[in-house]
């Protein structure tokens, strides 16, 4: 007896599972989730009332996801961009903390009208970011060196350097605490008046959009796509591939860069040694669920930040280690590069009794 | 003086046994073309699941076998999503950090805190009463836990059954050209998942040890980023398991002088010149935090170095790594 799997590549995927994948995903790591919650003695409905109904249906939530999800649709375009063109910047978080740091920095020591320190900060922080990628962008233009690894250890190195500013250059003086001296209110980012969002989600929006604008409507979109999707034809056709890699990486760096100073300017008002619970690193599944364009990088970013709010609403109301918010995490993107498999290959199961060589001379497959 | 550099030498090869045993494992799985960036959950989930077992049995040794299992379990998970879906790896491994930070964080929260008795130091067997009187490195090395003598001990059995056995040989021709292996008429997906399974044991194994032997706590996150500094080591090794060895002492030395330098300060005397210079500079990069990044950039400069100089010749990166493998189908 022998179990056959047989696989066959789809030629085109049917629509309820493109549009049902996400769906079926995150319900999918809700109830694997719910398993824990009940084995800690939580009724997984009523954590998911408080995590997700309350969160979704309060003005308090929706302000408080809408605030978290600004530097995750930020960092989720940072994996998005180079992803178009098939390049992994799993080190988002490295170039989000560089950003923070340098635009804080200029925050700090710039005195400038609020006009013109804003976006002063954005620029440096977006500036420091694409460098922070840039020996990495090189690495992998030039000698193919492979960039999960590089932008990952730099990560590391920016962590550290995060640690070593909160601590000596830029320590408030009369602080113990290592964290920054307040920015001035030149430096913040104003509330929109009358409803009181934070304008960083603005920003952010206008931010996808020309992400969506630059990928589908220019030639610069046309050729990263392209390159994304077959690097030896795109050579072939005349691209640089130095060049389209070497923008997608940096660009997508820049956006970390702003995720971080969005952060610090929109929300913490300092930097502290803490102010980064791994945007990052979340970005790599935003931006997986929402590869397939711009705006669903921004419904995963809203998601997660969801998740985010909702994990410490629970942590607070009925004690739930709000780890179980990294539970579910990994759960989505373990359902999602499952899923993935599904939508690309169909999956036939079969029995029989002795393996059956094929008869030389039967007719291939030609179909 | 003496006392100090015998400290540094105690910290430096107690601080490289779990980057030996955790770098040896990520070798193991990246020789046969897998990156598994899930080293530093896997650790964590070994550390905990040891440390539990431990704590409920009072056996360290039961620990260490439960550890290193669920090491293997985390990465037999990897290996499915990687071997069997042809997921991406980079994916897949931070997905296993993720669900490892996540899992132990949760669930390791009523012990955190807890301390456990687990291994305690042993003077080696026989020869070992002679070695320890060498000056400097000789209680370092021949008066240690189990578990520093079995990494130790791992690195040339490791080296063998890459180089000397022919499951080895074959792992390692997977990671270099799956598509000639498959015609050879090795099992590319049987070999992937059993390199990718024993990365996961040595995870485990390392995770145990922190656990177990090295702190003998358990608090979430005690792993540190040293699953991290493994996947950094093996690049340093160039994937050859002897300079695993090499790379975990240069680690372990500056993860033992950041802890002991910060008691000392270098500084030029004020007349000799360039010192208003110098010193600042001096201070910056004998900054503890600063120290922690040097690992990271010494394998940066490993990686360009290499790679500049023999542009022509191949990394010694497996040439498969990170590409999933699969059959055509016609």
């Amino acid at each position: 007896m022998k179990l056959n799997v047989e696989l066959t590549p789809r030629s085109n995927i049917p629509t309820w599972m493109a549009y049902g994948t996400p769906v079926f995903t995150i319900l999918a790591a809700l109830i694997v989730s719910g398993f824990a919650l009940f084995s800690l003695g939580v009724n997984p409905l009523a954590a998911y009332n408080i995590m997700f109904v309350q969160t979704l249906t309060t003005s308090f939530g929706i302000t408080n996801t809408l605030v978290k999800a600004v530097p995750l649709i930020f960092a989720g375009l940072a994996v998005y961009l180079p992803l178009k063109a098939r390049l992994w910047n799993i080190g988002a978080e490295g170039q989000l903390i560089i950003g923070a740091i340098v635009g804080t920095a200029v925050g700090l020591s710039v005195s400038l009208p609020i006009y013109a320190l804003l976006p002063l900060m954005f620029i440096t922080g977006g500036i420091a970011g694409a460098m922070w990628i840039a020996v990495p962008a090189w690495l992998r233009a030039r000698y193919g060196i492979n960039e999960i690894i590089t932008t990952l250890l730099f990560v590391f190195i920016a962590q550290s350097l995060l640690n070593y500013v909160v601590r000596g250059p830029l320590q408030a003086a009369e602080s113990n605490f290592p964290q920054s001296a307040s920015l001035p209110t030149a430096a913040t980012l104003p509330s929109i008046p009358i409803i009181g969002f934070p304008s960083g989600v603005l920003l952010a929006i206008v931010l996808v959009a020309v992400t969506y604008a630059i990928i589908n409507y220019t030639r610069l979109g046309y050729e990263i796509t392209f390159m994304g999707a077959n690097d030896n034809a795109a050579e072939h056709a005349g691209m640089s591939k130095l060049k389209i890699y070497l923008i997608a990486l940096m660009a997508g760096g820049a956006m970390a860069g702003f995720a971080g100073i969005s952060e610090i300017s929109g929300v913490e008002g300092r930097l502290r040694a803490s102010f980064d619970p791994g945007y990052g690193f979340t970005a790599v599944p935003i931006a997986l669920l929402g590869r397939n364009g711009a705006f669903r990088v921004l419904l995963a970013a809203l998601f997660f930040a969801v998740l985010f709010i909702g994990g410490s609403s629970i942590e607070t109301s009925l004690g739930v280690p709000s780890a179980i918010t990294n539970v579910m995490e990994a759960l989505i993107i373990l359902f999602l590069i499952t899923a993935e498999f599904f939508k690309n290959y169909s999956v036939g199961l079969s029995l029989d009794q002795t393996p059956t060589p094929s008869a030389p001379g039967d007719p291939e497959g030609d179909v | 003086m003496s006392g100090f550099v015998t400290g540094l030498a105690n910290a430096t090869v107690n601080a490289s046994t779990v980057l030996i045993l955790a770098g040896l494992g990520e070798l193991i799985s990246e020789r046969s073309g897998v990156l598994n960036l899930g080293v530093e959950g896997m650790m964590l989930v070994g550390a905990l699941s040891g440390f539990v077992v431990t704590s409920i049995t009072g056996s360290p040794w039961l620990g260490l076998c439960i550890g290193i299992l669920a090491g293997g379990a985390m990465a037999l998970l990897h290996a499915f999503l990687c071997v069997s879906l042809n997921s991406d790896q980079a994916v897949s491994g931070i997905m296993l950090t993720l669900l490892g930070v996540g899992l132990t964080t949760y669930f390791g929260n009523p012990w955190t805190g807890d301390s456990v008795s687990g291994f305690s130091e042993v003077t080696l067997p026989i020869i070992g009463s002679f070695l320890v009187e060498i000056p400097i490195i000789g209680s370092a090395l021949f008066n240690s836990t189990p578990t520093d003598y079995i990494a130790l001990l791992l690195i040339p059995v490791v080296w063998l059954f890459l180089y000397k056995t022919n499951i080895g040989l074959e792992m390692i021709s997977v990671g270099e050209d799956p598509e000639t292996a498959d015609t050879m008429g090795i099992d590319v997906f049987k070999m992937r998942y059993l390199a990718v399974i024993i990365g996961g044991l040595f995870a485990g194994a390392a995770g145990a040890h922190l656990s177990l032997a090295f702190n003998q706590i358990w608090s979430s996150g005690m792993t540190a980023g040293n699953g991290w500094i493994a996947v950094a080591l093996v690049i340093f090794a160039r994937w050859e398991p002897g300079r695993i060895l090499v790379g975990a002492y240069l680690f372990g030395l500056l993860n033992a002088i950041q802890l002991y330098s910060q008691g000392l300060k270098f500084t030029l005397a004020p007349e000799t010149a360039l010192s208003g210079l110098l010193n600042p500079m001096i201070e910056f990069v004998m900054n503890p935090t600063i120290m922690s990044t040097y690992p990271y950039i010494v394998t940066l400069l490993v990686l360009v170095i290499t790679v500049v100089r023999a542009e022509n010749r191949q990394l010694a990166q497996p040439s498969a790594l990170v590409q999933s493998y699969s059959r055509e189908i016609d």
